[in-house]
This record gives structure tokens, sequence and C-alpha cells, in this order.
């Protein structure tokens, strides 16, 4: 194990050549993929694919980490700033940069073993999770909001490990068709806004997903948990296993939202008109 | 060109618990593997495994002097499953030991007879053969239009831990 990983050598012994062979996707370079691309880079990971088709805004400022002032005035693409943070700490790694949405570089995607979400909303969520299942890639999602209650305000969010053959987002209650038709409503209305987002809770849902990939790829303690639902409570500093998916995992309720069959490209190798 | 073939653990495991059983007389078990495939970019391919075929127990002919053989029966029953299915079809089986496993002289030109014939019921998608051992994976791939297999990249079993098992040059 050569000096830059010394203190991670409980990983195992072979932690360092696994983590350099893996191809991880970020979908969503923003307050939380910000902080995957800082943390894949220090733990050694070999190549990152880093999919966002925006640009540094001065509004992202107070989140992304890596974006500086400059960027703002230079129109600068997130996936630019991905690069440059990757690259600056560990050269050795691959950074693919795609500036589009993930769905337009779905060919790259597919290609790689784990994907990270941190996008913005449910319905991008359910769409990105259904292609993972298609290409049996675990998902790993987070999400943060920020909700107005009459006595202040309530931080709260999510981290999820979606894997193949294992829980999804529906059956762990993240997503239902009320929470979709109501965002897609608010959408419609242009009543969906510009979410609160603070660079903390973003911090703490991305270090938790990190600690589950590094758990997938080289496990440190036994049996790695192929479904995970952690609930974020902000107010309180917490993070709790959520109640439904314990209650799946301990009655033995499987996944019964995606067929089996249903994988790769339902049209490969069909006769284009 | 890179070449994925991928796996979840659950169906991994359950292949493996078929290929264990004893046969009353051959020396070892095979079976399919049924999957879909998907372009990657830069001319890869990725295939995606999604069940399994078992061979019945009177599909093997009685050859004692190779593993198992496979009789036309068997094959025309793999055969069938890929025309209706319009899938890919992998022919598995399994070498009892840990660690990376290979195919033997006997398997590599047995596979190279049989399974370029799923191309003349299901044409448009790769189809090939895997091999296990207790622990590992690795396998060829046929692409329609070739000739000549080429070794898979990474086998991917998705699962916890995710496993990937690099291709091997031959």
């Amino acid at each position: 194990m050569s000096g830059r990983f010394d203190r991670q050598s409980f990983l195992g012994a072979d932690s360092e050549e696994l983590l350099a062979g893996l191809r991880v996707a970020i979908v969503g370079y923003g307050g939380g993929g910000s902080h995957f691309g800082q943390q894949l880079a220090h733990i050694g990971v070999g190549e990152i694919l880093v999919f966002d088709d925006d640009i540094v805004e001065e509004t992202n400022l107070n989140r992304l980490v890596g974006g500086v002032s400059a960027d703002v005035a230079a129109i600068t693409p997130k996936v630019t700033v991905a690069d440059r943070v990757i690259s600056g700490v560990n050269p050795a790694a691959r950074v693919r940069q795609f500036g589009c949405k993930w769905s337009e570089a779905a060919e790259e995607l597919a290609g790689a073993h784990v994907v990270l979400g941190a996008v913005d909303s449910f319905a991008e969520r359910l769409n990105l999770e259904r292609f993972c299942r298609r290409f049996l890639l675990p998902y790993i999602d987070i999400g943060m909001d920020v909700i107005q209650r009459s006595e202040g305000y309530e931080i709260v969010g999510q981290v999820i490990l979606s894997s193949p053959e294992h829980q999804c987002l529906r059956c762990m209650g993240l997503i239902n068709d009320a929470v979709l038709e109501k965002e897609e409503r608010a959408r419609q209305y242009g009543d969906a806004g510009s979410k609160p987002q603070v660079i903390w809770p973003n911090g703490v849902l991305a270090s938790t997903a990190v600690g589950l990939l590094i758990q997938l790829i080289t496990p440190w303690q036994p049996l790695p948990a192929a479904a995970v639902h952690l609930e974020y409570n902000g107010n309180t500093s917490t993070l709790q296993p959520a109640p439904r998916l314990a209650y799946m995992l301990e009655h033995g309720h499987g996944c019964s939202h995606y067929p089996r069959d249903e994988v790769g490209d339902a049209l490969f190798g069909a006769p284009l008109f | 060109m890179k070449v994925l073939f991928k796996i979840g653990s659950g169906l991994l495991r359950c292949i493996r618990q078929d290929l264990y059983r004893k046969h009353p007389y051959a020396h070892e078990r095979v079976g399919f593997i049924t999957a879909k495939a998907a372009a990657l970019a830069g001319g890869g391919l990725c295939v995606t495994a999604y069940g399994y075929e078992t061979v019945a127990d009177d599909h093997y002919m009685d050859r004692p002097e190779v593993g198992a053989f496979v009789g036309a029966a068997g094959l025309r029953a793999a055969l069938q499953h890929a025309y209706r299915a319009k899938c890919s079809m992998f022919h598995v089986h399994l070498h009892e030991h840990r660690g990376r496993p290979w195919f033997g002289e006997y398997d590599l030109s047995e596979n190279a007879k049989f399974v370029p014939d799923f191309f003349n019921v299901a044409p448009a998608t790769p189809h090939g053969a895997v091999i296990l051992s207790h622990d590992a994976a690795a396998g060829l791939c046929w692409r329609a239009g070739s000739q000549e297999p080429q070794v898979i990249s990474e086998v991917v079993e998705g699962g916890a831990p995710l496993r990937i098992f690099r291709g091997i040059k031959v």
C-alpha cells in the first residue's frame, strides 16, 4: 500500500487496488455531488464520471465544494470544477466530464460500477434508479430539504442504498405517486421555486453515502447491507434507519417494482425504421 | 472493445446451488444464463443477466470421458428458450476451486461449436459462455456477425459486496 493510503489500510490489503479499479458515476454535481467528488478523490477511486449540465452560479457558492468566485464570471461548467478538485487531490484519478443530462450519455453511465446520485427531484431520482436497475447498478441516493414549520425550520434528508434484487425507492416509501404528482403540479404552476440548501447537511449525507460505497466495495466490517435507508434530522443532527425498510428486511419483503427481466436495452438489436 | 457481463449476486447464488447438485451419471452440471444486451460507449457491450435455465437430468448424455455432455434435446430446449425470449444465452458451468477460473481446451472447442447456433434463433443479441469457480467468474462473448469470441472484460457481481472479476487475456 502506497504512502497516500497508509491511514486507510484497515479497509483491506487489496483495498487500494479495488478502489483504483472502480468506476463511480456522480449524477448531479451541486451541493451534494461536489462532496462526492472530493471524497472519491481522497479515497483513491480510479475513474470518476461526472454528469451535470449546469454552470457555476453565484447562488451555488454557499455549498459547491471547490467552486470559487471566479467560476461565476467565467461561466465555468460544474463538471470543470469536478475535474479541478478531483485531479488536484489525486492526479492518478481519471475524471470524465459529461456536461449534459445523464440520459444523454446513457451508454457511458451504463458502464459504471456504482452510481451516486444527488439530483433535485423525485421524478429524476425515479428515472435514475430505473436506469440503474436495468444495468444492475447499485444506486446511492442523497437528498435534503428545509421545511418551514410554524415553530421554525426543519432540515430533513435521506441516504439510500438501492441495490439490484433488493428494495427500491418506492419500497422504502421515499417515492410514491402522490409525491410525484405534487412535484409535477408544482413544476407546472411554477411553484417549485429555489429550494433552500446549505453545505453541512449535504456534507453529512454525502459522507455517509461514501461510507456505504466503501462498505460495498471493500467491506471493513462483515455483512455489508444491500439495502439501506437512513433518515436525517438536521435539527437533532442524527441519522436513523427508516422504520419501513427495517420492517421489510425483518419480514423478508422484497421488491416487486422491478421485474427481473427488465434489464439491458429493450431495443437492442431491433431494426431501425 | 469493452464487454461487461453483469449478474446479481442472488441469481449467481442460485446458479451455483444448481451446479453443485450431483447428477446421477454426469460428473458435473451445466446450465444457461439468460441475459439482455445494451451498447456501451465506444462500441462496447453490456450484457445483463436476468435468469437461469437448468438442464434437465435426462438431457445429459452418459459420456464418462467428459465432465458433462448435453444431448440434442437439451440444446434444443435452450435454443427454443432463446427463440421465444429473444434473449442472449450464456452457457455456464463451474470448476471446483477458488480464484479465477478459465475454460479447459475441451470447453473451448465445444463452446465454439454450439454457441454460434444461438445466432440462428436470436441473431441480434450476443451469446457466450461463462465459467464459475467457488468465488469468481470469467467468460467469452460472441457478438452478432463476429466469428471469434471476445474475452469478457469484467464480470460484475452486483450485490453486497459488489465484486468485479476482470477478464484474462488468452
